[in-house]
């Protein structure tokens, strides 16, 4: 109980910290799944925009 | 039931901006030709039952390109209800040899001639009744940019959908249209009576894909091959020559009754400023000098002091409010900095000793005695550079140089016994707004500026995620100015001229212009880059094409290249130029090695493009595509950067030692398992200069995504004393650091880009080829820089001279001395 008083926020912030890497891990695999790259810069403008993303239409 | 209507018309002639205004979507619009690969569909905002399909741009429905098979298979098998054939006002000829195929195909035609206020600009006068009539279709008169008559062209479309119909007006000569007669009759008489007509066309300029289509026996294709020969002999020349040569004429004949150019035989606006920039000798340093320019502003010009109050003031100590109070702080800090540096030089002052007792300094410092000048050695807090200066005993003369303290001895004493020895808190002066670090200290420290938190996780925040995410975010401001001016640039048709002058570069060394395009795009991104070179038919272009676009950099290594600027160079602008120089004249000497090998001999494919006419974007389109890309830069900063930003620190940070696993101590980390995973295959790039494990793990983790080079420098270079710049300078040479931007610039892209060249190589033999390629390349080049470069520095290495000798002779016997392999005919069957 007393180590708990004495670590509870490093706790709850490392938990913090855990549940944000788990959502973009899942985050990136969805996006993986879904046919979609992690690339940083220009997709959405890209005029193959649709084919790099079609598997995610159908 | 939901009526369709298909977009379209020429390259470039305003497809896509028509569409958007339509449909209220967002597709990317861009002043040059081959935008829109591939068919986009949306609902008409007045209307949602009405189907619009954006078209890719095409010259003709023949069955050449990737863009016109896509075009022509939709309207051939899906058959929309009508077609809204968009015209470029200002350049109807051309304009209407497409128009005079689409109204052969048996669906209703209504024609929108856009750019009407351009041509009212020049004008130029188009009787649109007698251009109607004559081509059997309603017109209608827009201008898609300015969005007038938009409407009016949708509503027609729709009308035709619903009644319309379109009767081909022209008619071919005698001999071609009695050969027309007979396909009609042989060939094509099952199909419906519209769409006769086109299937006969084709079948008389022996369309491959139509005779396929179609199934037509042997005998009756023997039959109709003689009515076309008699026509050919009848007008010496081929059947599909014939057709051109025909519609031309056709066009030309009408135009003559509807069209009057005012300034005929004149040079356009466009045309004049294309005579310099596309000049022979002129067009390639004109060139340099935008991209300079457009450094010079993004990097220096506005995007410096936006970038450093970013990084050292949102991500670092704090920053005054609009800059209230700036001035005042820095004239404080200025005349505390002078009175330290002028003490130093009479008295040793230890300000920061345990034991320091500012009453007792101040006393002794009183009765310091001495005359005339002492020297105090400064250093630079950016650069670290050190400089020795002169400082007065008694009185700085008014006549004193720039190497003197701008405070003498006594004035010093005179001004820390007003203002005593603490320096200067900038959040005392003005509106002071606190960094990110100092507001994540107030959550995790105590008063006493203790920790309230494990050490580990107190470091892992601030020394990885705030100093890895806020070194990749601090560029952002750069980066938003850059996409800025790179949109202008392609947005007004200046990018276009750039595919136009370097295809005679390119040419020459046997890559096609069409190699342009995916590097233009590369420019934002890799893959979608990689993935443009699908519009290269010829497979050894393409494959050449796809191993060399990512040596220009992508907007991912944008921050890379202005940190190692920024610390290393000053910030010079000329570093960013020679980035993309260096990337083009990679592949400008891959292409020439490459082309002499049997892989990819041959001739390069012609490279047919149409210069759009210079315009004004408009503001809306350049701020978009601006923002599309700096958003996806700062989404990917929350997410896979900061995965490996912690990943990163962890591995820094924990390592065995002594026996023992544990958290280690600032100067411990080159034990820690990234210290000893790095430093054990440092030695493969210590001939490059920087066979030092921070810069290796570094390298290594740009694989991820290429921002991460920032990301893992800010936490493996951060930390210690003084800030990352300062650490970089310390562990660079120019030299060093210019070999390892070069190399991180040309070596195998981040994964997603491999996973492209793998999608696109279709081949893993043909991928590892690529990435092995590139990471040779990039370390022959490294090495090249380093070695060469250490001639003039006095740093030299026998035998890696000699390597790089070596290296550099095999590269200039490929250049110059190797002959050009004959091309073996390579044949493969593509399904589209």
């Amino acid at each position: 109980m007393l180590w708990l008083q004495e670590n509870g926020l490093t706790v709850a912030i490392s938990l913090v910290l855990l549940v944000i890497a788990f959502l973009i891990v899942r985050s990136q695999i969805k996006q993986k799944r879904a046919g979609r790259t992690s690339c940083g810069a220009g997709c959405a403008e890209c005029p193959m925009h649709g084919s790099c993303h079609s598997s995610s239409k159908q | 039931m939901d009526i369709r209507i298909a977009l379209a018309g020429n390259p470039n002639s305003g497809k896509t901006t028509l569409f958007n205004k339509l449909t209220g979507s967002n597709q990317f619009v861009g002043n040059w030709p081959g935008v829109t690969v591939e068919k986009k569909e949306g609902k008409l905002i007045v209307d949602k039952e009405v189907v619009l399909t954006d078209l890719p741009g095409i010259y003709s429905l023949s069955p050449y390109t990737l863009e016109e098979v896509v075009a022509r298979n939709y309207l051939i098998e899906e058959r929309p209800n009508a077609i809204l054939n968009i015209v470029d006002g200002t350049n109807l000829e051309r304009n209407l040899y497409l128009t005079t195929q689409l109204v052969e195909l048996g669906i209703p035609v209504v024609i929108a001639i856009n750019m009407m206020d351009v041509v009212r600009k020049n004008g130029d006068k188009i009787n649109i009744q007698e251009l109607s009539r004559q081509l059997g279709c309603k017109i209608v008169e827009i201008s898609a940019l300015k969005g007038t008559g938009v409407k009016e062209a949708a509503a027609a479309a729709v009308e035709a959908a619903q009644n319309g119909k379109t009767i081909p007006q022209h008619t071919f000569s005698g001999p071609v249209e009695h050969a027309l007669a007979h396909i009609e009759e042989a060939a094509v008489h099952g199909l419906p009576e519209e769409q006769q007509r086109w299937y006969a066309i084709k079948v008389f300029e022996r369309d491959d894909k139509v005779l396929e289509q179609l199934k037509i026996s042997k005998e009756t294709l023997d039959h109709i091959e003689k009515d076309i020969q008699a026509a050919e002999k009848e007008l010496d020349d081929d059947a599909e020559s014939i057709i051109t040569n025909e519609r031309y004429l056709y066009i030309a004949e009408i135009l003559k009754s509807s069209y009057k150019k005012h300034k005929a035989g004149q040079l356009s606006t466009s045309d004049k400023i294309d005579k310099v920039v596309t000049n022979r000798w002129l067009g390639l340093p004109i060139f340099a000098l935008v991209m300079a320019l457009v450094y010079w502003i993004a990097m220096v010009g506005v995007g410096a002091s936006a970038t450093d109050w970013a990084n050292d003031g949102l991500f670092g100590d704090g920053y005054h409010l609009f800059g209230i109070g700036t001035s005042a702080y820095e004239e404080e800090a200025e005349a505390y900095g002078d009175a330290m540096n002028a003490i130093s030089a009479f008295y040793e002052l230890d300000t920061e000793a345990e034991n320091f007792d500012a009453d007792a300094a101040l006393a002794e410092l009183k009765t310091v005695t001495g005359e005339g000048t002492a020297t105090v050695t400064v250093e630079d807090e950016e650069t670290l550079a050190t400089e020795d200066m002169t400082v007065y005993f008694d009185k700085v003369p008014e006549d004193a140089g720039d190497d003197v303290i701008g405070m003498s001895f006594q004035d010093a004493v005179a001004y820390v016994e007003e203002k005593g020895f603490e320096e200067p808190d900038p959040a005392e002066y003005g509106v002071w707004v606190p960094g990110v670090p100092a507001l994540v200290d107030k959550l995790l420290c105590d008063e006493e500026g203790e920790p309230r938190v494990a050490d580990w996780l107190y470091g892992l925040i601030q020394d990885g995620i705030v100093a890895g995410v806020g070194a990749v975010l601090g560029f952002v401001p750069q980066m938003l100015v850059l996409f800025l001016m790179l949109a202008f640039l392609e947005a007004c048709g200046y990018m276009a001229r750039i595919a136009f002058v370097l295809d005679r570069i390119f040419r020459r060394f046997g890559l096609s212009g069409k190699s342009f395009i995916p590097m233009l795009i590369g420019t934002g991104c890799g893959i979608p880059g990689v993935m443009a070179s699908r519009t290269i038919e010829n497979e050894r272009d393409r494959r050449m094409t796809i191993m060399t676009t990512t040596f220009i950099p992508c907007g991912a290594k944008v921050p890379f290249i202005a940190m190692i600027a920024g610390a290393i160079f000053g910030g010079s602008p000329l570093v960013s130029v020679s980035a993309y120089f260096i990337g083009m004249a990679a592949i400008v000497i891959s292409g020439i090695m490459l082309k002499k090998t049997r892989m990819f001999a041959g001739d390069p494919a012609p490279f047919v493009m149409e210069l759009p006419a210079y315009h004004w974007p408009t503001l809306g389109n350049v701020l978009r595509s601006m923002w599309e890309r700096g958003w996806s830069f700062i989404k990917k900063a929350g997410t896979i950067i900061l995965l490996s930003t912690i990943a990163v620190w962890f591995l820094s940070r924990f390592g065995v030692v002594d026996g023992a696993f544990r958290m280690l101590e600032e100067d411990e980390i080159g034990m820690s398992l990234l210290g000893r995973v790095g430093s054990a295959i440092a030695w493969i790039f210590a001939p490059l200069g920087w066979g030092e494990w921070r810069a290796v793990v570094a390298s290594v983790t740009g694989l991820v995504a290429k921002e991460n080079i920032v990301g893992t420098m800010g936490v493996l270079y951060g930390g210690g004393e003084g800030t990352v710049y300062q650490a970089l300078a310390n562990a660079f040479t120019g030299i060093t650091g210019y070999s390892f931007l070069v190399f991180n610039l040309l070596c195998a892209p981040c994964f997603a880009a491999i996973g492209a060249i793998k999608r696109e190589m279709n081949s893993r033999k043909w991928t590892w080829f690529a990435i092995g390629y590139q990471c040779l390349f990039a370390y022959a080049v490294a090495l090249m820089i380093n070695q060469f470069g250490g001639l003039f520095t006095g740093n030299m290495n026998v035998i890696g001279l000699i390597a790089a000798l070596i290296v550099l002779c095999g590269m200039v016997y490929m250049l110059f001395f190797r002959k050009y392999q004959e091309a073996t005919k390579l044949e493969k069957t593509v399904k589209i």
